[in-house]
């Protein structure tokens, strides 16, 4: 039972509640980069290391370095934004950034390109609106995503409560953070307590979510703990909980898979921060530490059973979970464009492809969004990269719609595009292995006119694309899912459900596009005349044994 | 049969030397010379000692070939380039991107180090030479010899695949492989340096280095400004890069028979040839499309660039043009005019017919354009280097390029050659002490000398406290020579750098915002008898850093008393400028 921990391990042991040599490493100017293990530590701060992929073929040639920066990732449970937040994450953007903001897949804004140098400056301007980037990557618990929208319900506003108390319950003790990119200054008094984590903190990333059906836009069955809310009445009285999700495998690795997870119980809204801790806590005694690549909470449970770990969680609970309740969801994406509160207010959610928030030639949706942010209304990331421009007045409407139109941003897109999703990869990821955001748009074109073909247009179907098999975008459980390979080469996965409960199947490895487009075609031609009645497209793949 | 033999008077000893060996020499049998050639040989082989840098005889060639995706390849075939000049090679480096298959016949030695890439791929930009190296026109090889490194990532079925091809390949084309091809995962560093240390030295020339080839019946020309010396383009390269706003090249040049020698600070002057285009527009504003002898007499004896007060005058006078006229005489409009145009704006806003030699007597001599030398002799033998910012801008309507920096920039290449001499600048040397600290202090291509005074002390190993203030635009885009820079750090040759970047942040920053924040450091240095060099932009730099001096060394005590400190610097000969 002894085998040798990961190199991680020894990181985190190190690190002195993960400082380890960052701020010495921060100091060293003739390079843009930190040390490997501050590149592990850095990650518990919300911060990668990475660098231009596409400027690598000139840069040794030139004497130069690899073109090295940093990407910050705020901590922003349920990706609720003040209009002052937003500008200032607007502002720093084009201050300390690559003059872009990157919504992600878990509610929040990623900043890309941001030089050493820039970095305390970024975190200190983070800080000055009541903003962190803690824990928002490294084996802690990340950012907590829930469905919004919370000015609109107030069973939302609730569900968005229970993530907020999770979040704060399970943020890092350490005071490295602040020591470290805000105060700039060592400290002298002994290191914190870490009651919940403990010095050498989870065995690998722990992501947690809350659903509020019917939308399961948060993918409840791709994170490791989530939460679906049960009401009644109109009111919230707790949660489902479902655990062992978990997107992340390894190309040629078959002891790693995508999983969906599996509902084991009930809690009142109360109990819900004592469930998280019980489950963070059992999976810091039981994860894997030797094989990073089997760590995730998914593979503890798969490794000694559901029972097991039910009643370990039971364990741990004052209060043992209750027997699950009926939940019923209707689909995974975002409920896009205009929608009117009984309060009279009124909120847009507005289609950002990919999540990529920028101007480029007429289209000027960074510029659309800074000038919105002046009106009384907040900002809500969601969990499939879109915004949502909330508590707007029927005058404020008018001013976005006009604002929006002005700046050429368009509120809609095809139901494919809106259903579509992809992670960054090139060329600022280090993980990716083929493109993702800069080509599914382009995919997109072409598989939207073989639907308008077959009749097909107005059909949502779930779509994501990563460079690499880690599944930022979830696309092990779409209904059509491509993971990156090779250069231009994805794996095709298929006949995932629409609601996001079921995982696709393999299709075909390393397909290039024409490949792609000439497997979905006849399924589209077929889809389009056999389906039955709201029959949706990956479960249709599936009945007619199509993969 | 002894021939009398006497040393070259370039030879490095005194006059009085030279006559003490020649008359050793002179008398001694070729038994007699042979042993004293192999014991000196031996002696600095034994004491490991780096062979000095000479006239050499022909170097065996090594065609160091690289494919790669990440630059990990291309980063060990520079740093194996670097180790195979010290073992005496003539060694190239080469991107298969870059690469002609048909070279490779009279390439002498190769090492090949492959990338693979993705699933058995090679490296998407060394695809084509790939598809040449394995095609039916690929030359046969005999009497070349090989070897090949190949890197992967085992987690891919095809590991290593590009490599094993190219290995294959080469041997079916008739090349003898000198050792297996070694397959390296992505911890490929340590054995990749051995496995390249141990090739090299297997390759190596058996005397290389050991031995100093001179020859003696050539007496050695030095360049002089009359007659400057036709030097190779060795090595060609951009160093900014693609993103920056600016370009900045790194050109080596080879001095190898010219006589030249330098120092660290000194000078090299390119002798330039205009733009074959501006030429053709003089030509063609003054009548004269047709004369080859005017074009090529243009190209490379006058300056068709600068306008001057005078030539304004000489042409009214010369055309008799009543406006013009008007104009040279008005100093104002005259001076108003002058902004920001060239000769060939005069030409055309006045045109006229004019004789080649009326042309010619306008016009100006072409100036030699000199560069600070970027290199020290102690570390590259018979080179030369510069780093050369291209000087492009528009201005009164039209695109202008710097004469020589556009000529080396857009038209030489690696193989061409230009006239050049050197220019001893004894003012901007090195301290001659070791405990003396050196200060430098530059912005952009300022940066140039002080890589030869840090490459002087690489080789010296003088030990002298270093510190460099560099200032550039990007840190990602335009930090020149940031590699070297990086390895001086780890070697401790540079003990300590600030940078500057003014366009990284919302606010500008210069090298005198470093020198006014790290104050107490400079005046610490300036207290252990540090030496502060400047080099860099005249006009705008050098003012701010020396009000920013005066300023420091005033140290409370009002503008006269810093002034006063700042001049005894200058006098004791302890703050040193190279400025443009």
């Amino acid at each position: 039972m002894t085998e040798k921990l990961s190199h991680n391990e020894a990181i985190k042991t190190n690190s002195r509640l993960l400082r380890g040599t960052l701020a010495e490493g921060l100091e060293a100017v003739a390079t843009g980069a930190i040390s490997e293990d501050d590149q592990q530590l850095i990650k518990f701060h919300g911060i990668y290391l990475q660098d231009d992929r596409d400027l690598r073929p000139e840069r040794a040639k030139r004497k130069l370095d690899k073109a090295y920066s940093f990407m910050a990732r705020l901590r922003v449970p349920g990706g609720v934004l003040s209009s002052a937040q937003y500008l200032a994450m607007d502002r720093l953007a084009d201050e300390r950034g690559n003059n872009t903001l990157r919504l992600t897949t878990r509610q929040s804004i990623q900043f890309h390109g941001v030089i050493k140098t820039n970095l305390r400056p970024a975190l200190r301007q983070i800080d000055s609106v009541l903003l962190d980037t803690i824990a928002a990557c490294g084996d802690v618990n990340r950012n907590v995503m829930c469905t919004p929208n919370e000015f609109a319900s107030p069973v939302h506003a609730q569900a968005l409560r229970t993530a907020e108390a999770i979040s704060t319950h399970l943020l890092p003790r350490s005071g490295a953070w602040r020591e470290i990119f805000i105060n700039d200054e060592q400290i002298t008094q002994a290191l914190e307590e870490e009651p919940i984590y403990g010095a050498t903190y989870l065995p690998r990333k722990f992501k947690i979510a809350i659903a509020v059906p019917p939308q399961n836009d948060v993918d409840v069955f791709a994170h490791d703990l989530c939460y679906i809310a049960i009401l009644e009445n109109n009111t919230l009285v707790g949660y489902n909980v479902v655990v062992g999700g978990g997107m992340g495998a390894t190309h040629g690795d078959a002891t790693t898979y995508p999983l969906v997870g599996s509902v084991i119980g009930f809690c009142s809204a109360d109990d819900a921060v004592a469930v998280a801790q019980a489950v963070v806590t059992t999976q810091r005694d039981f994860g894997n530490r030797s094989n990073r690549r089997r760590a995730r909470l998914k593979y503890t449970i798969e490794d000694r059973g559901l029972e097991w770990f039910r009643n370990e969680v039971n364990a741990r609970l004052a209060k043992p979970l209750a027997p699950a309740r009926e939940y019923h969801f209707t689909g995974n994406g975002d409920a896009m464009g205009w929608h009117t509160s009984p309060d009279g207010l009124h909120h847009l959610t507005l289609f950002i492809e990919n999540g990529r928030v920028a101007d480029v030639g007429n289209w000027r949706l960074k510029s659309a969004l800074k000038a919105i942010a002046a009106q009384d209304v907040s900002f809500i990331i969601t969990p499939n990269q879109n915004i949502i421009i909330a508590r707007a007045s029927t005058a404020a409407r008018e001013i976005i719609e006009a604002t929006l139109a002005s700046h050429g941003v368009a509120l809609r897109a095809s139901a494919l595009r809106e259903a579509a999703m992809a992670c960054v990869a090139l060329p600022t990821c280090a993980l990716a292995l083929t493109e993702s955001e800069r080509y599914l748009p382009s995919l997109v074109t072409r598989l939207d006119s073989m639907l308008g073909e077959h009749g097909l247009a107005e059909q949502p179907i779930t779509l994501r694309m990563t460079g690499c098999p880690n599944g930022c975008a979830r696309p092990y459980i779409a209904e059509i899912g491509l993971v990156g390979r090779n250069p231009g080469k994805y794996n095709l996965h298929l006949g995932g459900a629409h609601d996001g409960s079921r995982i696709a199947k393999l299709h075909r490895e390393d397909a290039d596009e024409a490949t792609i487009l000439g497997i979905l075609a006849p399924m589209f031609a077929d889809y389009a005349k056999h389906r039955q009645p709201a029959e949706r497209f990956g479960d249709f793949v599936l009945r007619h044994g199509l993969v | 049969m002894t021939k009398p033999i006497a040393l070259p008077h370039t030879a490095p000893f005194a006059p009085e030397q030279i006559a003490a060996l020649d008359k050793v020499i002179g008398g001694a049998s070729a038994v007699q010379r042979a042993w004293l050639s192999g014991f000196l040989a031996g002696l600095d082989a034994a004491e490991g000692k780096a062979p000095p840098a000479t006239a050499a005889g022909p170097k065996p060639k090594l065609l160091i070939l690289y494919a790669t995706e990440s630059g990990n390849s291309e980063a060990l075939a520079t740093r194996a380039r670097q180790d195979a000049a010290k073992l005496g090679f003539a060694a190239q480096v080469q991107d298969m991107a870059d690469a002609d298959v048909q070279t490779l016949k009279s390439a002498g030695t190769i090492i090949a180090i492959v990338s693979t890439w993705g699933d058995g791929e090679p490296p998407q930009r060394a695809a084509p030479f790939f598809r040449a190296l394995m095609g039916d026109a690929a030359p046969r090889l005999e009497g070349v010899k090989f070897a090949v490194l190949a890197l992967g990532d085992s987690s891919y079925a095809q590991f290593c695949e590009s490599g094993r091809q190219v290995d294959a390949r080469l041997e079916a084309l008739g090349a003898v492989r000198t050792g297996p091809c070694l397959e390296l995962d992505l911890d490929y560093e340590p054995a990749a340096k051995s496995w390249l240390s141990e090739t090299l030295g297997h390759l190596a020339p058996k005397d290389a280095g050991s031995v100093i080839h001179v020859d003696f019946q050539k007496p050695v020309p030095a360049a002089s400004k009359t007659a400057p010396f036709p030097a190779e383009i060795t090595a060609h390269g951009k160093l900014t890069s693609e993103r920056a706003q600016a370009e900045t090249y790194h050109v080596e040049f080879s001095l190898a028979g010219s006589g030249l020698s330098y120092e660290p600070g000194d000078a090299l002057a390119i002798m330039p040839t205009n733009d074959p285009a501006l030429v053709a527009q003089v030509l063609r504003a003054t009548g004269q499309e047709q004369d080859t002898a005017l074009a090529e007499n243009l190209t490379k004896n006058y300056d068709i660039s600068t306008l001057t007060a005078r030539q304004m005058k000489d042409y009214a006078g010369l055309t008799g043009d009543t406006a013009l006229t008007a104009l040279a005489e008005d100093a104002e409009k005259r001076t108003e005019f002058m902004a920001g145009r060239q000769i060939i704006d005069l030409l055309e806003t006045f045109p006229h017919q004019l004789e080649a030699s009326n042309l010619t007597a306008l016009l100006r001599p072409l100036a030699p354009r000199y560069y600070s030398i970027a290199s020290s002799q102690k570390l590259v033998g018979e080179e030369a280097h510069l780093t050369i910012a291209r000087l492009a801008y528009h201005s009164a309507g039209r695109a202008r390029l710097g004469v020589a920096s556009g000529q080396v920039a857009d038209r030489l290449r690696t193989g061409d050659h230009a006239p050049v001499l050197i220019r001893a600048n004894p003012h901007f040397r090195l301290p001659a002490e070791a405990q003396t600290p050196v200060v430098m202090i530059g912005a952009g291509t300022g940066v140039a000398p002080y890589r030869g005074f840090l490459q002087e002390l690489e080789a010296t190993a003088a030990g002298n406290d270093t510190w460099l203030i560099f200032g550039h635009r990007n840190f990602l885009y335009d930090f020149l020579y940031q590699l070297e820079i990086q390895d001086w750090l780890k070697s401790g040759v540079l003990g300590r750098l600030d940078l500057a970047t003014s366009r990284d942040q919302p606010e500008k920053r210069y090298v005198q915002h470093i020198l006014w924040e790290q104050r107490r450091h400079l005046r610490a240095r300036l207290d252990d008898g540090a030496n502060i060099y400047l080099c860099g932009d005249a006009k705008h730099m050098a003012h701010d850093v020396d009000a920013t001096l005066m300023r420091i060394l005033a140290d409370g005590k009002g503008q006269d008393a810093g002034q006063a400190a700042l001049d005894a610097l200058i006098s004791a000969g302890r703050y040193k400028k190279d400025v443009y």
